[in-house]
C-alpha cells in the first residue's frame, strides 16, 4: 500500500491507484477532462498537472496517469502546477465558441467548472477559431463539434467500452473530429452515455434540449424500471415533466452508465394519456368516492360470490411495498392474490428465486471477472442490455463466451462482444465452474431446466420478467401467492382487482374487473368499473429487487400531477370568465391531475374502506430491515434477510 | 470496383497480419494506387476486407497525410513547412510553387498533373527546404531547382 503526501495530507491507497484518485480520496479534486474512472487512461488533455516536490519522480506530472508510489510528496497548489493548469485550460479554450447561453450543457458542464477552477478567466486569443460541420446523429443526440476539447472520452467509451463501431475519431492535429463515417443515427444501444460522458456540450440530449437548466431540475435517486437489472438513474424533472434521465453510479449494478432504453424511453411518464383522475363507471370522480365505490363493489361481489371467487392481482411492476401490502389487502378480504398472471412465467420466476442464494447469484463483478460465460436462450440486449458491457469486459480480458440456442427472434442489436455458438449448454467448458457464469432469462423457463443450468456449478444470472419480479416472486413464496391463470382455469375466479398488472387478452376475457389501479391505460383500465390512478416510479418512493436479489430504494423526484407544459387552460381559468392567457390566473390549492397515489397507498386506503387496519409502514416483519436502505448506496442483497429456501 | 486478383492479394495480406487492423495502411495504399485516391467506395472495400467498419477505416485514412480522401493530381507534391524547412525559407519555395503551378495549397493544377500539399516534416531536415513529388524526395530546394524538378517529373 503506497503511502504518499498530497498537499500536506498523508494518504495511503491501494497499489495502482493514480495520484488523481488518491487526491480525490481525501477530498481534493484535481481538474481533469480526459480522465474517467471507467475508461482507459488517455492523458490527452494535460489539465491534471500537479507538481511532485519529492520522491521517486519530481516536477510537473500528469496525475491521472501517474501511479501513487511510496514517498511521493505532491502539491496540487504549487505555483508551477497552477500556472501549467491555467495555460492548459487557456489553450483548450482557444477554439471553444463560448456559447454557454445557448448550450444545453450550461450549468452541468465540466468545462465551465474546470475553466474557472483552472484559473482561466480572460481570453487573450484573438485569432480565428477552427470550426466544423456537425453531423445528424439521430433523433436522440445532438452534435455540436465546435465545443469539442479533444478529450477522447466519447470515442473511448463508444468503441472500447461499449463495442460500437459506427462512431469514432477522424483527422489529426487541429482537424480532429468526433463523428460518424456518414450522417445517421448512432447504432449503439448505449449511445446516450455520450451525453453524460462528454465534459462539454458536444453531445446533448436532443429529447430534452432547451427546456431547463441544471438548477431548475428536481432530482432524486431512482432505479430504472424497464428491466430487472435495476440500473441507477437520476431523473431530471422540471415543472412536473421528466426532461432527461442520466446515469447514476452504482458499481454493483450499472457502473457509470445506462442503456438507451433506460435513458430515452420516458415519454410514457409525461404522456397526456396517463390516467390522472379516478373514474367510476367511466366517469371522473373524487379519489375518496372511487375508493368507496371500489370497496362497495368488492364487498357486494364477495357477498354474492364468496371472497374465494375474487383475486387481487399485482405484478413485477409493483414495488416491494406494493407486493407486501397487496397480500395484506387480500388477507382482509379473505381472497387469493397473485403477482403472476400466467403459470409458465410464474414457474420460471419462482424457480429462479428458489435457486439463487448468496453464493451462486452472480454479481456484476463475477461477470466481469468470469473466464467462461454461457448465454442461454435469451435476447440479452432486450432483457438486460447493461450486462452485455460486463460480458464485454470479461471477453476483452480473455473470457470465452458461448451462446446457447442461437439468436432470438426480433433481436434489434448485435451483442457487443465475440462469442461462439453452441447447441446445448453441455458443450460449454465450465472447468469446475468457479469462474463460469450462466446467463438466462427466468420467465417462461421450466424449473427443471433452471435447476439443470444451476447444476453446472457456474454462477447464475436469471433475468426476471419485470423490474421487481424478483421481489414479487419472493413475496409470493413468503405469503403463498397464487397464479392467476391457474385460478381462472380451475373455474374458481370470476373477478379481479388489479394493481399495476397486465393481463393477457384470454385471461381478461374470462374475468370481471371490479377495480384497477395503474399509471397506464390498457385493456384492464378499459374494462375496470373503477379506475384508481397510481403514480409511476418518478412520483413514488419504493424498493425494487433486481435479478440478483439486490434490494434498491428509489425516491420520488417530483410531485404527482400534469406537466405544466401543455396544461389544459381549464386548470387556470375561472369558471365564469374566458381563459386568461396571462396571469393573474385563478389559483388553486391542488395540483391539476395530481390525484394519483402510490400503489401501496391505494391498497392501504382500500383496506381501510374494507374495515382493515391502517398501514403506515409497508415494510414489516423480516422486510423491516430494508426501511433504512440508503437510496444513494449500492443496495443490499436480500439473501441474509430472507432465504427463499426457508420460504418454500 | 477492384479486380478479383487485387482483392485476393489484399485478402492474403490481411490474413498474414497478426491483427487485421495493422494491415489497414497497406490495404489503403493499394486501393489508393488503384483508384488514384481513396474513394468512399475504396473505404467500404477496405472495411470489408479488414473486418472493420467504414468509420474505423476512415479514422486511419484521415490520420495519414499520404492517404488522399479527395481526388488528387497524377503526382502529389508534399512540401514541408515545419520548423527546419521554415528556417531555410520554405515560405519562399511554397510561394514559388504556388506561382509556378497556379494553385493554392491543397489545389490541383488545371492539367491534373500536380496537387500541392503542405506537410509537417519528412525527416529530411538536413536537406531543408525539402519536398517530395510523387513519392520521390528532393532537398536543398531553390526556385530554379524546383522548376527543373517539376519539368523532370512532368516528363517522367
Amino acid at each position: 500500500m503506497p503511502k504518499l503526501i498530497i498537499d500536506d495530507i498523508p494518504v495511503e491507497v491501494p497499489p495502482g491507484t493514480s495520484v488523481l484518485e488518491a487526491a480525490r480520496s481525501v477530498g481534493i479534486t484535481i481538474p481533469h477532462f480526459c480522465y474517467h474512472p471507467a475508461l482507459a487512461i488517455a492523458a490527452a488533455c494535460r489539465l491534471c498537472a500537479v507538481k511532485l516536490l519529492d520522491g521517486p519522480v519530481k516536477g510537473i506530472q500528469m496525475s491521472c496517469s501517474l501511479p501513487a508510489q511510496d514517498g511521493m510528496v505532491v502539491s496540487t497548489t504549487d505555483p508551477d502546477a497552477l500556472k501549467m493548469r491555467s495555460l492548459v485550460i487557456e489553450w483548450l479554450m482557444l477554439n471553444h465558441p463560448h456559447d454557454c447561453p445557448v448550450c444545453d450543457e450550461g450549468g452541468e458542464c465540466l468545462l465551465q467548472d474546470f475553466t474557472i477552477a483552472g484559473g482561466h478567466s480572460r481570453r487573450r486569443y484573438v485569432g480565428k477559431k477552427r470550426t466544423f460541420q456537425n453531423q445528424y446523429l439521430g433523433e436522440r443526440i445532438h452534435h455540436e463539434m465546435n465545443r469539442c476539447i479533444e478529450c477522447y472520452r466519447c470515442v473511448r467509451f463508444y468503441q472500447e467500452y461499449a463495442g460500437g463501431t459506427d462512431f469514432g475519431v477522424t483527422g489529426s492535429a487541429g482537424r480532429v473530429y468526433f463523428g460518424r463515417f456518414a450522417e445517421g443515427a448512432l447504432e449503439s444501444p448505449f449511445s446516450g452515455n455520450l451525453v453524460d460522458i462528454c465534459p462539454t456540450g458536444v453531445f446533448t440530449d436532443k429529447t430534452g434540449r432547451f427546456r431547463a437548466r441544471y438548477w431548475d431540475y428536481e432530482f432524486a435517486p431512482a432505479v430504472c424500471q424497464h428491466c430487472s437489472v435495476g440500473c441507477n438513474t437520476s431523473p431530471q424533472n422540471f415543472q412536473r415533466e421528466l426532461i432527461k434521465i442520466v446515469a447514476r453510479r452504482n458499481d454493483q449494478v450499472n457502473g457509470w452508465f445506462i442503456c438507451d432504453r433506460g435513458r430515452f424511453d420516458k415519454e410514457y411518464l409525461n404522456s397526456p394519456q396517463r390516467p390522472r383522475d379516478p373514474e367510476i363507471g367511466g366517469a371522473p370522480g373524487e379519489y375518496r368516492l372511487a375508493l368507496e365505490a371500489a370497496a362497495n363493489r368488492i364487498s357486494e361481489f364477495c357477498l354474492q360470490n364468496g371472497a374465494a371467487s375474487l383475486a387481487f392481482v399485482g405484478s413485477g411492476r409493483l414495488s416491494l411495498e406494493g407486493c407486501l401490502v397487496l397480500a395484506e389487502l387480500a388477507r382482509v378480504v379473505g381472497a387469493p392474490f397473485c403477482y403472476f398472471t400466467e403459470s409458465a412465467a410464474a414457474q420460471g420466476s419462482l424457480a429462479a428465486v428458489r435457486l439463487l442464494n448468496e453464493q451462486n447469484a452472480a454479481r456484476v463483478r463475477d461477470i466481469e471477472k468470469a473466464e467462461c460465460i454461457a448465454l442461454f436462450e435469451l435476447d440479452l440486449m432486450e432483457e438486460g442490455a447493461m450486462l452485455s458491457l460486463a460480458i464485454r469486459k470479461a471477453s476483452l480480458a480473455g473470457a470465452q463466451v458461448f451462446r446457447v440456442g442461437g439468436a432470438r427472434e426480433g433481436e434489434k442489436h448485435p451483442l457487443p462482444f465475440r462469442y461462439q455458438e453452441v447447441a446445448t449448454v453441455d458443450e460449454v467448458p465450465f472447468e469446475g465452474g468457479s469462474k463460469g457464469v450462466v446467463i438466462c432469462g427466468a420467465g417462461g423457463k421450466s424449473p427443471e431446466l433452471l435447476s439443470y443450468l444451476a447444476s453446472s456449478g457456474a454462477k447464475l444470472v436469471m433475468l426476471q420478467p419485470g423490474p421487481n419480479a424478483f421481489g414479487a416472486a419472493l413475496v409470493s413464496l413468503e405469503r403463498k401467492g397464487a397464479t392467476l391463470s391457474d385460478l381462472v382455469e380451475s373455474g374458481q375466479i370470476k373477478a379481479v382487482v388489479c394493481f399495476e398488472a397486465d393481463l393477457p387478452p384470454w385471461l381478461l376475457e374470462r374475468v370481471e374487473v371490479l377495480a384497477c389501479a395503474d399509471w397506464k391505460r390498457g385493456g384492464l383500465t378499459e374494462k375496470a368499473s373503477v379506475l384508481l390512478p397510481t403514480t409511476t416510479w418518478v412520483e413514488s418512493n419504493g424498493t425494487s429487487i433486481n435479478y440478483e436479489g439486490r434490494a434498491q430504494r428509489f425516491l420520488r423526484s417530483r410531485p404527482a400531477g400534469l406537466p405544466l407544459k401543455g396544461l389544459d387552460p381549464k386548470y387556470y381559468s375561472s369558471e365564469t370568465e374566458a381563459v386568461a392567457l396571462h396571469p393573474p390566473r385563478v389559483h388553486r390549492n391542488y395540483i391539476p391531475g395530481g390525484a394519483e397515489r402510490e400503489a401501496w397507498r391505494v391498497m392501504a386506503d382500500l383496506m381501510l374502506e374494507l374495515g382493515g387496519e391502517p398501514v403506515n409502514e409497508p415494510l414489516t416483519g423480516r422486510w423491516g430491515k430494508l426501511r433504512d436502505l440508503d437510496p444513494e448506496g449500492e443496495g443490499v442483497r436480500i439473501y441474509d434477510l430472507v432465504s427463499a429456501q426457508d420460504l418454500s | 470496383m477492384i479486380s478479383e486478383e487485387l482483392k485476393k492479394s489484399l485478402a492474403e495480406r490481411v490474413a498474414g497480419a497478426i491483427t487485421p487492423r495493422e494491415a489497414t495502411v497497406d490495404v489503403m495504399k493499394e486501393l489508393q494506387a488503384h483508384y488514384g485516391w481513396l474513394t468512399d467506395e475504396a473505404v467500404g472495400e477496405a472495411a470489408s476486407l479488414l473486418g472493420l467498419s467504414p468509420l474505423q477505416v476512415e479514422e486511419l485514412a484521415t490520420f495519414y497525410e499520404m492517404i488522399y480522401r479527395r481526388p488528387v493530381g497524377k503526382k502529389v507534391i508534399h512540401v514541408c513547412d515545419s520548423i527546419s524547412c521554415w528556417c531555410a525559407d520554405c515560405d519562399g519555395i511554397i510561394a514559388h510553387l504556388k506561382k509556378r503551378l497556379g494553385v493554392e495549397l491543397g489545389g490541383t493544377t488545371a492539367d491534373g498533373m500536380y496537387t500541392l500539399l503542405p506537410c509537417a516534416c519528412m525527416g529530411r531536415c538536413g536537406d531543408s527546404p525539402a519536398m517530395s513529388v510523387g513519392g520521390t524526395p528532393y532537398g536543398h530546394l531553390t526556385p530554379h531547382l524546383v522548376d527543373e524538378i517539376l519539368e523532370k517529373e512532368r516528363r517522367a
